[in-house]
């Protein structure tokens, strides 16, 4: 029954699907992982690095990109597709400050990508943009917000998601771990998406890409250093943490 | 018969069919040229089984020439990489053959000089129990291919003391359900057995409508026809290429009483997995 009703994107089907919507998704998982997290006072985003072919230019290949000098997004799915909506988005943070003289707040910006999405999916002959969003930052009345777009042009906030290949997973584990006691510490927030991510990235902490807005503060890439040390600390305490499930079993 | 305004005589088209069909055979005849065509398509996607050593053909089935108690076959490259790190690793496995085939899907246009590399299904016994097979198939075996295959690697009548164990993956779109597909964790394993499987199995069994497809669907329909006892592990993903997460999917299945005796060391495969997988990356920059 799907063929037939995913030809063109202005066809609903007769159970009321837009396939070509569902499958714009299934382009998403595609991407490797993103996650975020709203902290109290912190906004982390986490990637998975694409692994980088020897001759290409490692700094081309990335997936956190600053949309205003508070607000920055990651996203999950076709690259191209992103480099149009993130261009898009750029140009409307600036128009916005030139014409309103005030910085955009990270709800209007998501609004903004999100009615871009949603007009791909209503349009005849154009398909919808394959990618996923997560963007944070902090508005100017100091509350931090971390919103996710999907291909269909919904956006909703959350306290902490991932997105691309394997999110389900990472999900679950935020679920089980975000508490409002990590949340209200910042390194503790860092620890949380990195650990998040380990669960699902294949090689360890050299694939790991991290950004975080402080309120009042830029946006901060962490270098490759400081997310080994990250990492090694929370293997020490894993380690630490299984000699003492082993002492209390015996 | 009809006849046209342009006084051209039509044979006007009957559903109670033809009335001379005396006339139609003959120009239906096959001519020496399309046997001679027909020969060379057959000879083409003929699936040949070579002994490891002579690389010449076997004269009887594999299983016909060697016994067999337990027989593993992975069929796709996530199976296939299942079956390096966590079984391949923990004995010492020696290669017995190899299946040669040619169809529309393979990347090579040769059909009669396939490279040793090229060989798309490989078969191995264990050394210490020589009883133990294991087969490798990472390519595609067609329709009509299907059955060439099985009488060559079972043969025409086989024994039925044997267990076999197939595993094979899917894209999670092909599975049938009413959930939404959004819903399912994937990547997630199903199982689907014979009447003479009686052991457990590791995960739950593959629900109605679903069925299995190509290779996997013949060697269990031969099994079940057979009487043998066989089970297929399906894992439904939705990553087809060769992927770390599918991979581990199958771990389950390291409990089944089949695989237990065989694994040794879990941490070590999955460090083999690992490079498996960094030295198999395509580049694409499509997704990110």
């Amino acid at each position: 029954m799907a063929s037939r009703y995913d030809r063109a994107i202005t066809v609903f089907s007769p159970d009321g699907h837009l396939f070509q919507v569902e499958y714009a998704q299934e382009a998403v998982k595609k991407g490797s992982t993103a996650v975020g997290i709203r902290g109290t006072n912190i906004v982390v985003l986490g990637v998975e690095k694409k692994s980088v072919a020897k001759l290409q230019d490692e700094r081309t290949v990335r997936k956190i990109c600053a949309l205003d000098d508070h607000v920055c997004m990651a996203f999950a799915g076709l690259t191209a597709d992103a480099r149009v909506v993130i261009n898009r988005a750029r140009v409307e943070c600036q128009s916005h400050k030139l014409t309103v003289e005030d910085p955009v707040t990270v709800e209007y910006i998501t609004r903004f990508i999100a009615t871009l999405k949603q007009k791909y999916t209503q349009s005849n002959g154009r398909r919808p943009f394959g990618i996923s969003a997560l963007i944070v930052g902090f508005d100017d009345d100091g509350i931090p917000r971390l919103y996710q777009t999907d291909p269909s042009g919904t956006y909703h906030a959350w306290k902490a998601n991932a997105i691309g290949r394997s999110a389900k997973t990472v999900r679950e584990f935020l679920e089980k771990n975000y508490t409002e006691d990590v949340i209200a510490n910042d390194n503790e927030a860092i620890k949380l998406a990195i650990r998040a991510l380990l669960e699902v990235v294949q090689s360890g902490g050299k694939n790991i890409e991290l950004a975080i807005i402080r309120r009042n503060q830029p946006l901060k890439m962490f270098s490759a250093k400081e997310i080994e040390l990250q990492v090694t600390e929370i293997e020490k305490e894993k380690e630490e943490a299984e000699r003492k499930k082993s002492k209390k079993s015996m | 018969m009809a006849a046209t305004f342009f006084g051209e005589v039509v044979k006007a088209p009957c559903r109670a069919g033809t009335e001379d069909e005396d006339e139609e055979e003959e120009g239906r005849r096959e001519t020496p040229e399309d046997r001679e065509v027909r020969r060379q398509l057959a000879r083409k996607r003929e699936v040949r089984l070579l002994r490891r050593q002579t690389k010449t053909s076997l004269e009887v089935s594999l299983l016909e020439k060697y016994p067999c108690s337990k027989f593993i076959i992975a069929i796709g490259n996530n199976a296939v990489a299942f079956l390096s790190s966590f079984v391949m690793n923990s004995g010492v496995w020696e290669e017995v053959g190899c299946a040669k085939l040619w169809n529309e899907w393979c990347r090579t246009t040769d059909a009669i000089h396939l490279s040793p590399a090229e060989a798309f299904c490989v078969f191995y016994h264990l050394k210490s129990n020589p009883s133990v097979f294991l087969c490798q198939c990472s390519c595609y075996v067609a329709e009509d291919q299907q059955y060439q295959w099985l009488e060559k690697v079972f043969g025409s009548c086989p024994r039925k003391n044997m267990q076999i164990t197939i595993l094979t993956s899917r894209h999670v779109t092909d599975y049938k359900t009413s959930e939404s597909t959004g819903s399912l964790p994937s990547p997630f394993l199903k199982a689907l057995k014979t009447q003479n499987f009686k052991d457990p199995v590791c995960c739950s069994l593959l629900e109605q409508p679903n069925i299995v497809h190509d290779l996997p669907a013949a060697v269990l329909s031969y099994c079940q026809v057979w009487k043998i006892p066989a089970v297929l592990y399906l894992c439904y993903t939705d990553v087809m290429k060769l992927d770390l997460i599918t991979v581990e999917a199958f771990k389950p299945i390291l409990s089944s009483r089949t695989l237990k005796g065989l694994v040794k060391n879990i941490p070590q495969s999955t460090e083999i997995l690992k490079k498996l997988m960094t030295t198999n990356e395509i580049q694409s920059n499509i997704y990110t």
